[in-house]
């Protein structure tokens, strides 16, 4: 049962957004590693819409409904960055947009050798990005930053 | 189907007219008149291999658990302007033939999507990275089984090199446009539909799309169903009802082998040779899933997939560490157990059947893939699954090994069942 925050930090990030699209330059549509008032300006780019927030032991989530029918879920610790995004539905998200700066690590990083065209399982530095699905039935992942996971956080949880 | 089976008697007719001709012609030696021989069954079964893969600068690009044939493919309408492709992957899991473009030495037309000078071109995201290409058409033979102006994919083609940015985003930004990264010179995907895409025709799908309409810029486009790439199985003028893999029983289960050979035949209960037995029935979802219970758990997410190179499930099974001198290695997401383990495992169909009691090997993978580098067939070869998957067992090419499986595609009939189905 999610549990609806009525706080002011989700007001607080729409004023934000709202400002800085009206005054600033555009924020880079990051989410991995950048600030949780980045998830509004995802929700922007990405064209997709809140469909919950809920707090959880030791971090928050946003999750995000694209417009592919996909499912996005962006991890935010109590600092108030995104840790981790991760992903359930017919196509797999922008991994450009979900990772942010963390892209080019992901489009760098070295192969594995053994691969197929159903799995992904990379780690680079501190990235690491895992999906697998296929088509007709979809796809689920997830990218995080093994350093930036919060104490007592269980890597289980992040789908 | 009617249509099929007109098309199939009417070519029946005229090989039998054929052979009355050159009957006639024979000058008489025998005083009996005699029923003309029927025409020789179409040869539908081609041969099929797991090795290492295609010769890549001298040297295969070391596939592991990989099944691939052989295809012709011509431009429409020629019987010369053709070419021989060997190394297509063979792919339960996928819909369409697709080939790289670095391997082809003919050129294929491309299709122009109606009431427009647009140019059609698909992007196939794969986790590992992105295939693009324009959707052409080719006559396609397999075996003896042909396929007239099928629509297949050109993977990497140098006409259309610019990626739309959502295509690119999908993934992990790689061009898998080259036969090393793509792992293959094409893939022939065989699943249980005709179509990879449900609703291709009436949905763009707009950021997340399949296909695109390209003229100047490319832009997500709805596509009719007739120019979508289908199961190519589905365009044969016959034995158009699924497929059977029959692999052979690996002798060193343990180690593994070089290489495996074995047969794939077209057409289910269509020929003497692709007949139903007594095998166990189980159908799949529209997703191409079903049940496999692991553990105690129920995993409804599951697959039989001849295009996954390993067993890929949710266990504490201890995982490979990575060599120092790899330490990015993708070894590390397989298991590597100090003891070959023996595991059991039920399947359940959509329909409810059950295949119960099978087991499968789970080997160390470093000891396996280093003991024997230039092996390519190891079916005990298993790895996790990544994150978000805690419904789904994929079993990879490793099932297809020592049976007999049968794919019939959705909607059509065999004398055991009515697909989607697998049959083993």
């Amino acid at each position: 049962m999610p549990i609806f925050r009525p706080d002011e930090i989700k007001i607080a990030a729409l004023l934000c957004t709202v400002l800085m699209t009206a005054l600033g330059p555009r924020i880079a549509s990051a989410a991995l590693g950048e600030p949780e008032i980045t998830v509004q300006s995802d929700v922007a780019q990405l064209g997709a819409s809140i469909k919950s927030s809920e707090v959880r032991a030791g971090y928050r989530v946003h999750e995000i409904q694209l417009p592919s029918g996909t499912l996005l879920r962006e991890f935010v610790a109590p600092a108030g960055n995104v840790f981790a995004v991760a992903w359930n539905g017919p196509a797999p998200p922008n991994l450009r947009q979900a990772l942010g700066k963390y892209f080019d690590a992901l489009v760098s990083a070295p192969k594995p050798k053994f691969v197929d065209h159903r799995h992904l399982q990379i780690q680079q530095g501190d990235l690491v990005v895992q999906g697998s699905g296929h088509v007709r039935a979809g796809f689920s992942g997830r990218a995080y930053l093994a350093s930036a996971i919060p104490s007592g956080v269980n890597l289980g949880d992040l789908h | 189907m009617a249509l099929m089976r007109a098309l199939w008697m009417g070519l029946g007719a005229a090989l039998c007219l054929a052979a009355i001709s050159c009957g006639g012609g024979g000058g008489g030696s025998s005083g009996t008149s005699s029923t003309p021989p029927p025409p020789p069954p179409t040869n539908n079964t081609v041969s099929v291999i797991v090795d290492q893969g295609p010769i890549v600068n001298g040297s295969p690009i070391g596939s592991v658990n990989t099944l691939f044939t052989t295809v012709t493919v011509c431009v429409p309408g020629s019987t010369t302007n053709c070419q021989t492709i060997d190394h297509i992957q063979v792919d339960t899991q996928s819909y369409g033939l697709r080939f790289l473009a670095s391997v082809l030495t003919i050129t294929l037309p491309v299709e122009t999507l109606p009431n427009s000078s647009n140019s059609l071109l698909e992007c196939t995201a794969f986790l590992d990275g992105f295939s693009w290409g324009p959707v052409a058409t080719a006559d396609v033979q397999i075996a003896g089984e042909t396929a007239k102006s099928l629509p297949v994919q050109v993977i990497g083609d140098s006409r259309f090199p610019t990626v739309p940015a959502n295509c690119s985003g999908m993934s992990t930004g790689t061009a898998e446009d080259t036969v090393t990264l793509f792992g293959a010179n094409g893939i022939l995907g065989i699943g249980p539909f005709e179509l990879g895409c449900g609703d291709c025709d009436t949905n763009s799908h707009a950021s997340s799309a399949i296909y695109y309409a390209c003229g100047t810029t490319c832009v997500a486009t709805v596509v009719p169903t007739a120019m979508q790439e289908p199961n190519p199985v589905t365009r044969f003028a016959a034995d158009n009802n699924g497929t059977i893999i029959d692999l052979p029983t690996v002798p060193s289960p343990s180690t593994g082998e070089a290489t495996l050979s074995g047969s794939l035949i077209f057409g289910i209960d269509t020929q003497s040779n692709n007949q139903s037995g007594t095998q166990t029935v189980l159908t799949v979802n529209d997703e191409a899933e079903l049940t496999m219970t692991y553990n105690g758990q129920p995993l409804t997410s599951s697959f039989i997939d001849s295009g996954s190179n390993g067993i890929f499930f949710t266990d504490s099974i201890v995982t490979c560490a990575a060599p120092p001198s790899d330490p990015t290695s993708g070894i590390v997401d397989f298991y590597c157990p100090s003891n070959t383990l023996t595991l059991g495992l039920s399947i359940q169909g959509a329909n409810g059947v059950m295949a119960n009691n099978l087991t499968f090997g789970v080997g160390n993978a470093i000891t396996m893939l280093d003991n024997n580098q230039t092996f390519s067939v190891f079916p005990q070869l298993a790895g996790t699954l990544p994150a978000g998957n805690a419904g789904t067992f994929d079993y990879g090419l490793a099932f297809f090994y020592g049976k007999r499986v049968a794919v019939a595609i959705e909607g059509d009939t065999t004398s055991v069942g009515t697909g989607p189905y697998i049959a083993f």
